[in-house]
């Protein structure tokens, strides 16, 4: 099957990738303007203290053996240890592996707007194109798309901040009071409602705590809301588009001289040919839902891989920093490769060649 | 008004499964309403191929949609206009399977007098339509074709089975009215009875699923067959169109097929669903000479095998000759021309047909290929005039005041007949162009 070929060619692909990324990581983070030793000593460190720190951090070494052992460490997951401020000695590893599950459960439920709003919405506007129905959605999604980010994240906390009793929306149902109750629009969603054995690289829930469930949920929910909405919009215009580009197409007019139902075009013949533009879009916009993730986890104080990303950056802490660029990288991989995975299974024409 | 075909019951007529009356389907929008169809009447027989050819834009593929019920907003088929499936099998199960939108005409009649239905004020009886004739002479029959009897409330709206015998159970004669059918009727009719293959083979298969997958689900539809008989079924008609290696066929992509495979494939398709009735819309144009003989081939095969009756559209006049066995020839929506192959070969009488026939390339060899100058024009009345007229090499004063109806072109021979005022041949110029003044106004 040449389609499984194809496929496979993409997998080994992604190798050569992959070393190209780790050493991009390398070179930015070796040979850009930060300085460790000033990041860890400030500004004023000079003297021995410096070599010291410098010949502890392996930095007086030369440059190719700083970096097979950085692609040495990446490779093994020996990702070093934190170098600055509160998280100085932690393993890498260990930072990433306490933060990593919070930006996963923001990604989770902000990919939900897309998928489930963003998608359904664009099949249902180009399904009834030029009608009412359409023509609300389409303006309603240009003007949500206009709105940036950062700004709608900053709207949506001033305006929940107000729906406590004597304040200026406190005609909308208090949301702090709306289901379990919370102290605080920002903050960590609190992960420990499940608990997670490994098996084999299969997790294992070994325990579940519904209201905990809940108060993670609904305390994720504005910054999900915010990070989805983005890419919700631009679901909802393409699927638009691509429903409306396979509406016309000769094989509905053939499949309704068949005498099929309008259900079944629709959800058999229609839909698998419009989702096939749907799912780069969708893959490549997760990868940039990791970068928004950044501003997001900011805005809303999670303390997730976003924010350690953006401290690591900012303080100079070349493990930290350049370990996540890994991870970043490795997350856009994974997802390339699953985009190649959906498209083998959606569309038969994938790898071939005439 | 619309052009009416002398129905003189000849042996031909009498066995049509399809009769087509007054078809009008017209297309609004904001700037104009364009006639796309516009009073067009032929029949199908049974293992026969009756020819639509006319150049672009005569209507001849809304004409193809309009039977399929394939016409959406903003197009519409307009009231008057009927489609009516007479296969006595179809007549019977539909009959049987819609028992409550099935009417006794028989019974209709005896509980309503067309004369008092006439004389209703809240009727607006075109006056066109049944003339200056006596209300005691117009059937109820010509009240329910006419699209009447709806307005009159005498039928309901989901009405679409007509039977003319006392009972319903064994109608032995009836028609299906294709334009009324709806929801399920309307599907059963589309593919089941009236099968259709399209223009571009390429694209009329959907690229994401199996030939076989694709076949089967018409198989299922029309059929009921499903899993292991369903798949055998398939094969055997992938070899029947003369697909070798069906088997294996069957589980690949439209896009692993050739252009002609494709065709075939659809053909395949298209008689899965066992239909009586296949139209085919250009279905040999995308496709290069050699593989365009072995598909007419190839739907000669079938309708011998299966007695099809076939409705076969195309612009090239090559093909007409090949496989039609009568030929109507459009221009602007209207029916022209029509008569038997060797006839209209033969003896072309419109001027429009004559100036198609001399515009076939490779008749005589080194000379300029004649053309017919100008355009279709787009039709947005009805016609008061003749449409051909402007590019019309023979016409006269006449041609641009009365809208030629269609005739017999002589005594002898009723099955060929033309829209122009320069016949019936045995009048002269004067009484022909009355003769048609005057049956344009009894119309």
């Amino acid at each position: 099957m040449s389609r499984w070929r194809y496929f496979g060619l993409r997998l080994l692909l992604t190798i050569p990738i992959l070393f190209l990324a780790m050493t991009l990581v390398f070179m930015i983070t070796r040979m850009g303007p930060l300085d460790p030793v000033t990041a860890i000593l400030g500004p004023e460190a000079s003297g021995g203290a410096s070599e010291d720190i410098r010949q502890r951090l392996g930095l007086d070494l030369p440059l190719w053996r700083q970096y097979i052992d950085f692609m040495v460490g990446l490779l093994t997951f020996d990702l070093g240890q934190a170098w600055v401020a509160a998280q100085r000695g932690t393993p890498v590893t260990a930072l990433i592996a306490e933060r990593a599950p919070r930006t996963i459960w923001l990604g989770l439920w902000a990919i939900m707007l897309p998928i489930f709003i963003g998608v359904p919405l664009g099949f249902y506007a180009g399904l009834r194109s030029n009608t009412f129905g359409d023509w609300i959605a389409s303006f309603l999604g240009i003007v949500w798309q206009a709105m940036p980010n950062f700004w709608l994240g900053i709207m949506l906390l001033a305006v929940l901040r107000q729906t406590r009793p004597g304040n200026q929306f406190d005609f909308l149902p208090d949301w702090y009071e709306l289901g379990p109750t919370t102290e605080s629009l920002l903050g960590t969603p609190d992960l420990s409602f499940i608990a997670i054995d490994w098996f084999l690289l299969v997790p294992i829930p070994t325990m579940f705590d519904f209201f905990g469930f809940l108060t993670a949920l609904k305390q994720i929910t504005p910054a999900a809301l915010v990070l989805g909405s983005a890419l919700m919009v631009s679901e909802m215009r393409i699927g638009r588009t691509a429903v409306l580009e396979q509406v016309n197409a000769n094989y509905v007019e053939t499949a309704k001289a068949k005498g099929l139902k309008g259900r079944t075009i629709v959800w058999k013949h229609i839909f698998r040919n419009a989702s096939i533009p749907l799912v780069p879009v969708l893959m490549s916009e997760i990868s940039i839902l990791i970068g928004g993730s950044v501003i997001i986890e900011v805005v809303f104080g999670i303390n997730g891989i976003g924010q350690l990303f953006y401290q690591a950056v900012l303080q100079g802490d070349l493990p930290v920093a350049g370990s996540l660029a890994f991870v970043f990288a490795v997350i856009t991989l994974f997802f390339n490769v699953l985009q190649d995975l959906l498209y083998t299974l959606i569309d038969p024409r994938v790898g071939f060649e005439q | 008004m619309a052009v009416e075909q002398e129905v003189e019951p000849t042996a031909s007529q009498s066995e049509a499964i399809l009769e087509v009356r007054n078809l009008q389907t017209a297309f609004y929008t904001d700037r104009e309403t364009i006639r796309a169809v516009d009073g067009v009447s032929f029949d199908v027989v049974p293992g026969r191929t009756v020819g639509i050819v006319g150049e672009s834009g005569s209507g001849k593929s809304v004409t193809a949609r309009s039977l399929m019920r394939l016409i959406d907003s903003p197009g519409q088929i307009l009231q008057g206009s009927s489609i009516r499936f007479t296969e006595r099998g179809t007549v019977r199960a539909f009959a049987e399977k819609f028992p409550k939108r099935t009417v006794d005409v028989g019974k209709l009649a005896d509980k309503h007098d067309p004369a008092v239905l006439l004389e209703r004020p809240d009727v607006d009886a075109n006056p066109r339509t049944f003339g200056k004739r006596d209300a005691a002479e117009v059937g109820l029959a010509e009240i329910l074709a006419a699209g009447y009897a709806d307005d009159l409330g005498i039928i309901d709206d989901t009405d679409c089975v007509f039977v003319t015998e006392g009972s319903t159970d064994d109608p032995t004669a009836g028609f299906v009215e294709v334009t009324r059918t709806s929801g399920e009727a309307k599907r059963l009719m589309r593919g089941g009875r009236i099968g259709m293959i399209f223009q571009d083979p390429l694209t009329s298969l959907n690229p994401v699923y199996t030939v076989g997958n694709q076949i089967k689900e018409s198989l299922r539809l029309h059929q009921g067959l499903r899993g292991k008989k369903a798949t055998e079924e398939a094969a055997t008609l992938l070899r029947a169109v003369g697909i070798p290696d069906a088997r294996r066929r069957l589980k690949e992509y439209p896009h692993q097929f050739s252009g002609g495979m494709r065709q075939r494939a659809v053909i395949a398709m298209a008689l899965a669903c066992e239909p009586e009735v296949l139209i085919c819309d250009e279905p040999t144009t995308a496709l290069d000479v050699t593989i365009q003989a072995q598909i007419l081939d190839l739907l000669e095969e079938v309708q011998e095998e299966r007695d099809l009756g076939i409705i076969f559209i195309t612009h090239d006049m090559g093909v007409i000759a090949d496989i039609t066995h009568r030929v109507n020839v459009m221009y602007a929506g209207e029916i022209v021309e029509t008569a038997g192959v060797e006839q209209l070969f033969a003896n072309p009488k419109h001027p429009y047909t004559q100036g198609l026939l001399r515009s076939i390339p490779g008749q005589q060899a080194g000379e300029k290929l004649e053309t017919i100058d100008g355009q279709v024009p787009t039709p947005n009345e009805k016609a008061t005039d003749c449409r051909f007229a402007p590019r019309c090499p023979k016409a006269f004063e006449d041609c641009e005041k009365v809208h030629p109806e269609s005739v017999s072109v002589d005594e002898a021979d009723v099955d060929h007949t033309a829209a122009c005022l320069l016949y019936p041949e045995e009048l002269s110029r004067a009484d022909a162009v009355e003769y048609h003044r005057q049956r344009g106004a009894d119309e």
